[in-house]
């Protein structure tokens, strides 16, 4: 390169610290819409919240998910993605817009209201009645908190396989077993439930899926203990649980179809906000964290800005490509993009809080606890660390994902079954 | 983009997908009657004037058939060049003939070393001190491990430049931007190799039974083949965005260049690499092929710039 400083000024059109690296176009209504939030975030998002919220006990923590909750609501910022009648109706480049500038003002992260807004309003929207949509959407809103009952001690990545039992009595199920890797359990109103109605089916054809209301007598949470030191993994065992009939979602047996609807809720946007969280906050501390007169340094931090950058594209055009195919236009996205994405995702988080951690050296393993409410990446890079195994294992381990890359996006054989 | 540019585009690769895996080498006849030495000439000196955009997806077609011919140098540089220069009789000459295929130029940049396909060139432009000479040049030509590209040392023979044409506008940019135009068009190519490599070895795998199954079905060899899908995924999503930002000339085209460069050429080797590692023996054979493009990737990872060289300019951006 010839001419350093027309170089260097062209450079910073796109510095790490601008927030967001969509080109403005002038007139434009997204980039209104985008002043907009701009504006709200600068007069909404607690100042210093970091620092409170660092180091405080489950109350607190709880509370202030709440109002944060609230004051997204209020703003309606919540629930962008649901349908404009139950209080949503962003358009998707809206959302995206709305999630980058979040990230960019370091907004803190619904930690607490996730498996409700996206997960169980995913599964009513798409399987629901309208009764139990209009039991829990407006709940929701109302701050219902919710859990994923999926898992189990036998049934983790091969999650068909899974055990606990519902028999029905008369209008009601009794459910019986044990679920694992429930996140938020020991918080939760209700839980999306699966379980097994037809023992002698095919493992996929035996399963049914259930609204289950965590105060009912039976349903006990035990906080499981995760590397962080944290507990929000929970366990929940249910021990003669009875949930009444309506409240089964779908079909009898047809609970793994349903369950596709509440996994394919972790695809998409909520990938999009991670990525971009990366990309802004995340990105910004390493940057701040690192000897920047090191030249080896420099270059992994490059290799990261570019990488960081590739995901935001690939999250944008998963989105994308969704909402064409909802408007039934043929969409852009491969079979296995979503997987792309997750497994992309937490390899990233783990390689960037792996070499923070190693930046901040010893001084960075005297931190012993996170801010609570924060992104995967909190700048307590020994932490986040560890905690980006909470990426790489749950929500279908990188290992299955590079096998659904390679089976459902390039077609290579399946493993021979055992079974 | 645009459903109509996305058609014409997808049409654009399956005619050059065609017409490039008939040979690897191609003479420069063939590349002028496709239409694809003029994408960027303006229609009125003989050219398609459509815009780099377009040139990105036969330069990714390249890539994937590892095709040796002069498009390189004596399209996308040669063009890129004269469409930088203010306008004169001399240039616009120059534009139409190139087009229509009437003389092959090539485009010298300093050091004058590596230059793309000056062998055989009727005219070279020197691009030194800010300004663009049309001397007379020794071309020694330099071989180098990948024998699908032709690369050659350019010395002036002392007397003075015949023409001097001047940069429209600023100088330093100009040659900035064709210094990304190139670097965005190797990394086309390298994206095009990987993808090509990705589909060989995915085909292979389904085929090829050891143990009494296909070699694809054991985990090792589809996680390798994952492993290969993302790094195409990301580099995809990368390059996409340098070549819009280099069409649309946008400021932020720096970033995006040095972005796409050092992350697809870096990928395109291991690509390469690891489709040599998955088809066995066989993959190390010469006849194979695979070699040719393990080496093509190789140049393009240090032509126009190293990945550490991008990735030191986008580093600037931190302090």
């Amino acid at each position: 390169m010839t001419n350093q400083s027309a170089e260097h000024e062209d450079m910073h059109e796109n510095s790490p610290n601008s927030p967001a690296q969509a080109h403005v176009r002038p007139g434009d209504e997204l980039e209104e819409f985008r002043a907009t939030v701009r504006a709200w975030c600068a007069e909404h998002i607690p100042t210093d919240w970091r620092r409170a919220q660092t180091g405080v006990g489950d109350e607190e923590f709880v509370r202030f998910q709440k109002s944060w909750f609230a004051e997204l609501h209020g703003a309606g910022y919540a629930v962008p993605h649901w349908p404009r009648e139950w209080g949503g109706g962003m358009s998707v480049a809206e959302q995206i817009v709305l999630y980058q500038e979040l990230a960019a003002h370091d907004a803190p992260r619904l930690v607490l209201a996730f498996v409700g807004i996206h997960h169980a309003a995913a599964t009513l929207l798409a399987a629901g009645t309208d009764e139990q949509r209009r039991r829990h959407l407006p709940a929701i809103l109302d701050g219902e908190i919710w859990v994923q009952g999926f898992s189990e001690p036998e049934a983790g990545s091969d999650l068909a396989s899974l055990r606990t039992s519902a028999r029905r009595a008369g209008d009601s199920y009794i459910v019986n077993g044990q679920k694992l890797w429930a996140s938020g359990g020991k918080h939760a109103d209700w839980c999306l439930l699966l379980a097994r109605t037809d023992p002698d089916a095919p493992k996929r054809k035996g399963i049914s899926y259930f609204l289950l209301d965590m105060t009912t007598p039976g349903v006990e949470v035990r906080p499981i203990r995760n590397a962080i030191g944290d507990s929000h993994f929970c366990e929940i065992f249910l021990n003669d649980v009875s949930i009444p009939a309506a409240n089964l979602v779908g079909a009898e047996n047809a609970g793994w179809q349903v369950a596709q609807a509440t996994l394919g809720a972790e695809r998409g946007l909520t990938m999009l906000e991670l990525a971009e969280r990366l990309g802004n906050a995340g990105f910004k501390w390493l940057v701040q964290a690192c000897p920047l007169d090191d030249p080896i340094v420099v270059d992994r931090l490059a290799r990261f800005e570019t990488e960081i950058t590739g995901l935001r594209g690939l999250c944008r055009k998963v989105v994308e490509s969704a909402d064409l195919e909802m408007r039934g236009v043929a969409g852009t996205a491969g079979p296995a993009d979503a997987s792309i994405v997750k497994l992309y995702y937490s390899e990233l988080l783990q390689r960037l809080t792996d070499f923070g951690a190693e930046i901040s050296g010893l001084a960075g393993l005297t931190e012993l606890t996170k801010p609570m409410s924060s992104g995967w990446e909190s700048g307590s890079w020994a932490l986040d660390f560890i905690g980006s195994w909470e990426w790489t294992i749950p929500g279908g381990s990188s290992e299955i994902q590079r096998t659904i890359i390679a089976e459902r996006g390039l077609g290579l054989p399946r493993e021979p079954s055992v079974a | 983009m645009s459903r109509e540019f996305e058609e014409f585009h997808d049409e654009l690769r399956s005619v050059a997908g065609d017409l490039l895996a008939k040979d690897r080498a191609v003479a420069w006849s063939v590349l002028v009657d496709a239409g694809w030495v003029g994408l960027e000439v303006p229609e009125q000196f003989g050219g398609a004037g459509v815009t780099f955009a377009e040139v990105a997806v036969i330069c990714e077609e390249m890539g994937r058939a590892a095709s040796a011919n002069n498009y390189l140098g004596s399209a996308v540089l040669a063009i890129g060049a004269l469409k930088a220069l203010q306008p004169s009789d001399t240039r616009d000459r120059l534009l139409a003939d190139v087009a229509s295929g009437a003389i092959r130029v090539a485009v010298a940049l300093e050091p004058l070393e590596f230059v793309p396909d000056a062998e055989g060139a009727d005219r070279i432009l020197v691009i030194t001190n800010g300004r663009v000479a049309e001397a007379a040049m020794t071309v020694t030509p330099q071989p180098v491990l990948d024998e699908t590209r032709r690369l050659a040392t350019v010395t002036a023979d002392g007397v003075e430049a015949s023409e001097v044409l001047r940069f429209d506008g600023d100088p330093h940019k100009q040659i900035k931007r064709l210094h990304e135009r190139a670097a965005v068009a190797i990394a086309c190519d390298s994206l095009g190799l990987s993808e090509a490599m990705l589909g060989a070895t995915v085909s292979y795998a389904k085929v090829r039974q050891q143990f009494g199954r296909p070699i694809g079905s054991f985990q090792a060899v589809k996680h390798a083949c994952a492993d290969m899908q993302v790094s195409i995924s990301v580099a995809r999503q990368l390059v996409s965005a340098a070549v819009e930002a280099v069409a649309e000339d946008r400021p932020d085209a720096g970033v995006a260049t040095a972005m796409a460069k050092s992350y697809t050429c870096s990928a395109a080797v291991d690509i390469a690499g690891k489709a040599m590692q998955l088809h066995g023996g066989i993959g190390y054979t010469w006849e194979s092929g695979i070699h040719v493009y393990l080496k093509r990737a190789m140049l393009n990872r240090s032509l126009f710039g190293s990945p550490a060289a991008h990735r030191k300019a986008l580093a600037k951006r931190y302090v």
